[in-house]
């Protein structure tokens, strides 16, 4: 059931280049599942104005967390919470989606929260994942204490992580792919994977309204035209987004 | 028992609180209970499908948002089939928006709506290439398209305007001689944000319209400018964000009020300032609306 709450920070913790933000509740691990996030903000009305879209990191009994990379005022403002700072939380929102047993999560950057939450939902499985910096790679040692095989490249050592895909290609064979990082990372994934792509999602980012389908404002060009974020998304067939 | 109920066009609303096009659809269901609206307007709708325009749509400025939607919908032959049976369950008096490109188009669309409370026509959309802002602006045109609208539906039939007109009252006034029985007051303001790592306009279209807050006392001189001037009843909407804000609106004339991007910040609002109308009228001893809005009426 989606619900809007005024909702306790109960933890700021710096990590890496980026903000994790635990809030209070006890109910959202009853309502959200994979695949899903919540629109987040400020108290006061006026500004910042909108809510932001945010994709958990993780969910336990009594809170949820999420990642937070300063990109702008709010994101910024969000950054600087302290503990017992209250947040407007809506949702869970978005179509969830059943995430397999195992498979292949490819993360760029702060792309990696959401396939951090989904491979919650999983048994085991490959992570590639390229940042900017060997700094900014977070949960290496989590995920490998799951079952899953961790790949990392940095823009500052070899490269980009398609190029780390491009490298292991055979291993995405017969495997479902998760991927999520900015437009210009999946579009250049789309080419590279090639006939793999029938395999693979994608987690998409877009400016968001309301995350209720109402103002038509996160639009993703498909090749069946305009589909929602919030409503058709967040994550998408990797074949169906056109990035022309 | 405190009664906020509005008379209009033969219409009954159980309050004066509506929501806006182009802000909500059917999910909200989820988390407002429109039962408690006063009414609903529903999104823009066209003869044909539209795409809308290219992301980004939207972005915050301070105190509000700016977007270019373009006037994203199925079109009216669809929204007839798959989504007005659902619209008609809500339990409150549905409105739709419909925009044309051409005075033939709003003549078209038109005489296809049917099973709703009203119309409510868009002349005022900054956000598209053709109609829109371009009809709302001159009040000739404005004239000639209410006209078509209500040669060809029995509905009542409202007039969303622009605030971009050079003299909206001229405007308004057209509306009214045309056959409109109310007018909402007002659509977005076009304006401009540049992204600065690129130097260029945010949005492909260059123009957005800007809501929420930040154009609230812009839009309150415009309600207060129609409604002092024109004889049919003004629908106030722009910026509303609370109980206070609404009486400002009924001070300034307005009948009835629309909530816009209020939703977007706090999906409860509507509920909520209908709530804080009522407990506000309790504590004055008011017991309807008229009493609300004696000082306008006085």
């Amino acid at each position: 059931m989606v619900t809007f709450r005024i909702l306790p920070v109960i933890e700021n913790r710096v990590l890496g280049p980026y903000t994790l933000l635990r809030i209070k509740d006890r109910n959202m691990h009853k309502e959200a599942k994979c695949g899903q996030f919540v629109m987040v903000g400020f108290p006061s009305f006026l500004d910042p104005f909108l809510l932001r879209p945010l994709s958990f990191l993780s969910i336990a009994e009594d809170s949820f967390s999420l990642l937070i990379k300063k990109k702008g005022r709010g994101t910024e403002k969000l950054s600087e919470l302290s503990v017992g700072d209250e947040l407007k939380i809506l949702g869970p929102l978005g179509r969830y989606i059943i995430p397999p047993k195992s498979g292949i999560l490819i993360a760029g950057g702060i792309g990696i929260a959401p396939l951090y939450y989904q491979s919650l939902w999983m048994s085991h499985g490959i992570l590639f994942y390229g940042a900017k910096k060997k700094r900014d790679i977070l949960f290496s040692k989590d995920f490998e204490s799951r079952g899953f095989t961790v790949k990392t490249i940095t823009e500052e050592g070899r490269g980009t992580v398609a190029d780390l895909v491009r490298e292991n290609l055979e291993i995405l064979e017969g495997q479902q792919i998760f991927i999520c990082g900015p437009d210009a990372m999946t579009k250049a994934l789309k080419d590279i994977i090639g006939g793999y792509a029938k395999q693979a999602f994608v987690y998409m980012e877009r400016r968001m309204g309301c995350g209720l389908g109402g103002c038509k404002s996160c639009a993703v060009k498909t090749d069946s035209g305009y589909k929602l974020v919030c409503q058709d998304g967040p994550v998408f067939p990797l074949k169906e987004v056109s990035y022309d | 028992m405190i009664d906020l109920s509005v008379n209009f066009a033969g219409l009954k609303l159980k309050n004066p609180v509506i929501l806006a096009s182009g802000v909500w659809d059917l999910p909200y269901t989820k988390i407002i209970d429109f039962e408690k609206l006063g009414g609903v307007i529903y999104k823009s709708l066209s003869l044909m499908p539209r795409e809308g325009n290219p992301p980004p749509r939207i972005t915050e400025i301070p105190c509000g948002v700016i977007n270019s939607i373009g006037l994203a919908n199925k079109g009216i032959k669809i929204f007839n089939r798959e989504v007005l049976p659902e619209l008609k369950e809500l339990g409150t008096e549905v409105f739709l928006n419909i925009f044309g490109e051409s005075i033939e188009e709003f003549s078209k669309i038109s005489s296809l709506i049917r099973d709703v409370s009203g119309i409510e026509v868009n002349i005022s959309c900054p956000n598209v290439e053709k109609g829109g802002v371009y009809f709302g602006r001159d009040p000739e045109t404005a004239y000639q398209v209410t006209k078509a609208v209500c040669e060809n539906t029995d509905l009542p039939v409202i007039v969303k305007l622009t605030p971009a007109a050079s003299d909206i009252v001229v405007v308004a006034e057209a509306c009214q001689e045309a056959g409109a029985c109310a007018i909402t007051a007002v659509n977005t303001f076009p304006g401009l944000v540049i992204d600065i790592d690129s130097g260029k306009p945010l949005f492909e279209r260059v123009v957005g319209g800007v809501s929420g807050p930040a154009i609230k006392p812009l839009a309150l001189y415009k309600v207060y400018e129609v409604s002092s001037n024109v004889g049919i009843p003004v629908i106030g909407s722009g910026g509303i964000g609370n109980y206070e804000d609404v009486l400002e609106y009924f001070f300034a004339g307005a009948m009835a009020i629309q909530l816009g991007s209020v939703i977007f910040t706090n999906p409860l609002a509507p509920i909520e300032i209908i709530d804080n109308i009522t407990k506000y009228a309790k504590e004055k001893g008011y017991s309807n609306l008229k009493e609300i809005r004696r000082c306008v009426d006085e």
